[in-house]
């Protein structure tokens, strides 16, 4: 059964000054995949996230969402259309709790009219930041009384990979959520990560850890030089042949995406 | 709920400590660094409480008969009325992570233009108060949009409209004071009392509670806060970080033209330079009360014991017959160590 494509790159551009951080990125992502994007510093990852994000505008080429040629930018728009991303920074409130920040800028709140006016209705956002947590098995104390600064690294990212995934219904976006975590904090964020899928979550993923890419992507694709080098399904390669085409090693493909072969 | 959760003032003094040893007492296990830390903690948290019951301690046992008594407290908190709403309203901006140098230019230039407008224009009183104090916002707005939109550093830009209003309140006025002529009704609204309870405490309350629901309750606090701690976060979250800087600064300036309409029916005239104090009290007040209950945030009800700490000094050093100088020494030395304890709680809170 063909899965049904969410999401559509179609010979994206996009140049800084005289600089092509991407040059002619083809990308088909299906609904339920979880890719990770892997590659040099400067390969263009974060590039491609950004563009993805609303945070960058392609120079030239289309984004199709779920059959329509669509903007994603500025941030805010692509928030509206179901895209969430989770920095690597987190973009966390440090003296907020993880309800109040599950909730920043879409607090529940009484009244209508400007924000001066409208009274936060912290119950209810406890509550339904308690309830996401719960649905996704996060174990996390505190959830309305302590704040994130409080928390260990490792909680702090599973509550910022919550807050994405409660308001990311369509994709989500991923940049290096294990980096700067211990062994244990690393598993667990991979386990949240494996729970959103099972979910039916579609999850973009940048990452350096090979390892931890195969513990939960169906795909790989590796960005090298401003291009996609590759675009693997996870189960029908190995960590050597994806290094190889990291490093360039082995010359890039010629990318097709391997959803349509397997269908085809 | 409350207890557990919100981030109120109110509930703050519920979590902390009865006392230095028992909280030490929690961590049995800590090394002694843990310990330095604990207790610098403690002393970022607590230390404006710590001097302000310290004051209240010495200055009742040197002067029994003149310093601890009601009236007194009553006088204290009747002088700083109007001192405590201008510095609660800069404590909106600072918690944005914005400073607001302008306040004390803005008090001053509203009081002496409510006394002109009701001295020569004929308008009738609420109306005049009601212009001046909107004069006030639209300033607050202008220094919002001057340090938001156009992006200039909040120093300079307040700096520069702080200026600019001395400049329009002596074109105003000429650096003439100017003198109230009908003025029973108007002087009435700041030194009046209802039930013995003098207005201007009644209206220092009324202006600290809407201050603190906004701050806590409201959806515009939420945002103001978060972007003091991390605008760029605020900004991924999808929080109006520029509307939210120029309504705070909106608020201050408003607070200030309150606080100049005040100060003018106090006087019961309108003093070019009367209100320009208000800038380094509001600040020193609302750094002393950075240092109290928050480990060196700012919110309202620390610039209220900032503020109180401040006027207990100075009224207890009055008292017991110091020269005037010092009070200024205090002020300043008061001041140093607050900021210090203040940046000392955030070290020590985090992490």
């Amino acid at each position: 059964m063909a899965q049904a494509t969410l999401l559509s790159l179609r010979d994206i551009c996009r140049s800084f000054g005289g600089i092509q951080a991407l040059d002619n990125v083809s990308l088909e992502i299906a609904k339920g995949d979880i890719i990770g994007l892997v590659g040099d510093n400067g390969a263009g990852k974060s590039t491609l996230i950004k563009i993805l994000a609303g945070a960058h505008d392609p120079t030239s080429g289309d984004v199709i969402l779920e059959g329509r040629p669509q903007k994603l930018s500025p941030p805010a728009e692509a928030q509206r259309l179901g895209i969430e991303t989770v920095y690597q920074d987190l973009s966390l409130i440090g003296t907020f709790t993880a309800a109040e920040n599950f909730f920043l800028g879409r607090e529940l709140a009484l009244g209508r009219g400007p924000a001066l006016l409208r009274l936060i209705r912290r119950k209810s956002m406890g509550d339904t930041a308690v309830k996401g947590l719960d649905e996704l098995h996060i174990d996390i104390p505190g959830v309305r009384s302590k704040t994130v600064e409080r928390m260990s690294g490792g909680q702090r990212q599973l509550v910022a990979i919550a807050r994405g995934a409660f308001w990311g219904h369509k994709l989500l976006l991923l940049d290096e959520p294990t980096a700067a975590l211990g062994v244990r904090e690393s598993r667990e964020v991979l386990e949240l990560i494996k729970r959103l899928t099972a979910k039916g979550l579609t999850i973009v993923m940048v990452t350096h850890n090979l390892d931890h890419l195969w513990q939960v992507c169906n795909r790989v694709v590796v960005m090298r030089r401003g291009r996609k080098a590759a675009d693997l399904l996870s189960s029908g390669t190995n960590m050597e042949e994806v290094v190889a085409y990291i490093t360039g090693a082995k010359a890039p493909m010629q990318t097709r995406s391997p959803i349509g072969e397997a269908s085809a | 709920m409350s207890a557990d959760h919100s981030l109120s003032e109110t509930s703050a003094p519920a979590e902390a400590p009865s006392s230095l040893p028992s909280t030490l007492a929690r961590y049995p296990s800590a090394s002694a660094r843990d310990r330095r830390a604990q207790l610098m903690r403690l002393l970022g948290t607590y230390g404006t409480i710590i001097v302000l019951a310290s004051m209240l301690v010495i200055f009742s046992a040197l002067q029994p008969a003149t310093f601890a008594t009601i009236g007194n407290f009553r006088n204290i908190i009747n002088d700083m009325a109007i001192g405590t709403i201008v510095a609660a309203g800069l404590t909106v901006p600072l918690v944005a992570g914005d400073f607001d140098l302008s306040i004390g230019y803005v008090a001053s230039f509203c009081g002496l233009l409510v006394v002109g407008l009701l001295s020569s224009s004929g308008l009738s009183i609420p109306l005049a108060i009601v212009l001046v104090i909107c004069l006030g916002t639209i300033i607050g707005i202008v220094n919002g949009i001057v340090v938001s939109k156009i992006g200039v550093n909040a120093f300079i830009a307040t700096l520069g409209t702080g200026t600019i209003v001395v400049g329009l309140n002596y074109a105003y006025s000429g650096g003439i004071p100017l003198q109230l002529t009908q003025s029973r009704q108007f002087t009435n609204i700041a030194i009046g009392r209802i039930a013995g309870v003098p207005h201007l405490v009644i209206i220092m309350a009324v202006v600290l509670a809407l201050l603190w629901v906004i701050l806590n309750r409201t959806v515009q606090g939420q945002h103001i806060k978060a972007i003091g701690v991390s605008p760029e976060s605020a900004r991924r979250a999808g929080v109006a970080v520029d509307r939210s800087r120029i309504v705070a600064f909106a608020i201050a300036s408003t607070c200030a033209a309150i606080g100049g309409v005040l100060m003018a029916s106090n006087l019961g005239s309108g003093q070019v330079t009367a209100g320009d104090s208000f800038m380094l009290t509001s600040f020193s007040a609302a750094f002393l009360g950075s240092a109290a209950l928050r480990e060196g945030q700012f919110h309202i009800l620390g610039t209220l014991i900032g503020v109180l700490t401040v006027a207990v000094g100075n009224n207890g050093l009055a008292m017991i017959g110091a020269p005037i100088f010092t009070q200024f020494l205090f002020t300043g030395c008061l001041l140093v160590v607050a900021v210090a304890l203040g940046g000392i709680g955030r070290r020590y809170g985090r992490g």
